[in-house]
């Protein structure tokens, strides 16, 4: 039971950050970003491009590390701002702003898709083990390091945004627009410069993810995919824009996925995830963070 | 005096509608204006303009000698954060409060600049000696608040910015008639000092005696230009008050 927990935790925390980012930006700027798995997958090349290069002049251990996570989170962050340049700025005050921004997107992560593939080739690259290996033993069942390493780290990140957006003058800004573009505008934010900033840190959390997440599989060219649809599952039965709501979620889909993958099969898990979502927003149009928040619809 | 807003030949609309035709504004420093006007015969388009918030605009609009006008058909709002820092705050009509976030977060979201962020609680201090009922609900989330209060929290908000111009939208649309008097009571007591404020109300007798100036709209257009002397406004002036 311990494992199963354990793994739900970790998934909870890879996926929930893609989450986090793609509520976020929804609910700051209006756009659906389907390029968060291109974002995601930048962030795990930037990595490994350093890793190799760091390996090489024979650096190792916690500096490594370091390196590792700054230059996933970097990386998917200079993404975030390129995603922002093709497909928010120039459409942002056009018509039907929402759908053209999808369209774009996704136009972005299918080119991304092979952007990858034509420049790192199809192989899998494996980044250093972050957080050492070995496991913690509890009673008679163990956490690996690297999977505390993974909770620990996504949680302290999200707990360290959230209290960011909190407490300082850009995350009040962030947030006013969040709840009500014109009120933001009168008050002088500038939604272009403000969403560009949300879409940077959008991207450096995802960046975290895909470090997090390539500590057990690899970076690929695909290696996107998978988070950017969890990612969207989440966010959803979280009610776009809401941080508790996607939180929540996180929580709910990752012990849905470790105990369909434990008791059933993985190829059921999308099933089982899907389903979750139509349930909740059968009962719950707005998500589970719609009651709590108010939020851009 | 040298006008701190100057709007010449001002023109503005939606698409194909157009609410402005050709208006010429000045107000000096130290002054407070009352816009004054039926719904719908152009006081919240004028504000919308000066703070480039319609569809499309033509015409010099000049303030504090820096040019905010211009011909202008691009995205609502794209200009908007950029002249408000140059020192306007807007009340706008319906408020356009942050309804998930406290008022002590909304007040202090009116205070964008680094340089009025830093100095606050002190800003916030002086708007809650203007509207005393918002202390206690300092950290009440502002969706709950009444409509009264709402109001209070949107002019609050652009009090608390470093503004030398304060556009104030029909503060007391929606209102019981005895919050609104108490409301429009206060916000014509604050010190506008070497700034202006202009006020857009329909109801004229609120603004009766507590503003310098009253300009009357009529279709887009300027139809009236008085002091203080609200009682000699000429009948044939066209503007039905």
């Amino acid at each position: 039971m311990i494992e199963v927990l354990v793994s739900a935790a970790v998934l909870a925390s890879i996926y929930g950050l893609v989450a986090i980012g793609i509520s976020f930006t929804w609910a700051s700027i209006g756009m659906l970003n389907l390029a968060q798995g291109f974002i995601f997958t930048a962030g795990g090349y930037s990595a490994w491009l350093f890793a190799q290069y760091a390996q090489a002049w024979g650096m190792e251990g916690a500096a490594l590390s370091v390196g590792v996570l700054t230059f996933g989170m970097g990386g998917a962050a200079v993404a975030g701002l390129l995603v922002g340049a093709v497909a928010f700025l120039p459409l942002q005050d056009r018509a039907n702003f929402r759908t053209r921004s999808l369209i774009a997107t996704l136009a972005i992560s299918l080119m991304g898709t092979q952007l990858w593939l034509i420049i790192f080739g199809p192989q899998n690259k494996p980044l250093p083990p972050v957080f050492g290996q070995g496991r913690l033993e509890l009673g008679n069942a163990g956490v690996s390091y690297q999977q505390l390493g993974t909770i620990i780290v996504a949680s302290f990140m999200l707990v360290a945004v959230i209290l960011w957006m909190r407490s300082s003058r850009r995350g009040l800004q962030m947030r006013a627009m969040m709840m009500n573009p014109l009120g933001a505008a009168v008050v002088g934010v500038s939604v272009r410069t403000t969403g560009m900033r949300v879409l940077a840190i959008s991207g450096a959390l995802s960046g975290l993810s895909s470090v997090l997440l390539a500590q057990v599989f690899f970076v690929s060219p695909t290696s996107g995919t998978q988070p950017l649809v969890t990612g969207l599952i989440i966010s959803l039965a979280g009610g776009l824009g809401s941080i508790p709501g996607t939180v929540v979620a996180a929580g709910l889909i990752g012990v849905a996925e470790a105990l369909t993958a434990r008791y059933l099969q993985q190829s059921l898990v999308p099933f089982v995830l899907f389903g979750i979502v139509v349930l909740i927003l059968i009962f719950r149009p707005r998500g589970l963070g719609g009651l709590l928040e108010d939020v851009r619809e | 005096m040298t006008a701190i807003l100057s709007m010449q030949g001002v023109s503005a609309g939606y698409g194909p509608v157009r609410v402005l035709h050709d208006l010429d504004i000045e107000v000096i420093p130290g002054e407070r204006v009352g816009l004054v006007g039926l719904n719908g015969h152009g006081k919240t388009t004028l504000l919308s303009t000066i703070v480039g918030l319609t569809g499309w605009q033509d015409g010099s609009i000049i303030f504090k000698g820096e040019q905010i006008g211009g011909r202008r058909s691009h995205g609502v709002g794209r200009t908007t954060p950029h002249i408000v820092r140059k020192g306007i705050a807007l009340a706008p009509q319906g408020d356009a409060i942050f309804p998930g976030l406290s008022v002590r977060e909304n007040l202090d979201s009116g205070a964008y600049t680094a340089l009025t962020w830093r100095s606050r609680r002190k800003r916030r201090e002086k708007v809650l000696d203007v509207f005393p009922p918002l202390t206690k609900l300092l950290g009440q989330s502002a969706g709950t608040l009444s409509g009264g209060e709402r109001r209070m929290v949107s002019v609050g908000r652009a009090l608390m910015s470093d503004a030398t111009l304060y556009l104030v939208d029909e503060p007391s649309l929606g209102l019981a008639p005895k919050i609104s008097v108490n409301l429009v009571a206060a916000l014509c007591e604050i010190d506008v000092g070497e700034g202006a404020m202009i006020i857009a109300e329909q109801n004229l007798p609120l603004l009766e005696g507590r503003v310098d100036r009253v300009l009357g709209m009529h279709a887009g257009e300027l139809k009236l230009d008085v002091g203080e002397a609200l009682g000699d406004v000429p009948p044939a002036a066209g503007v039905h008050l």
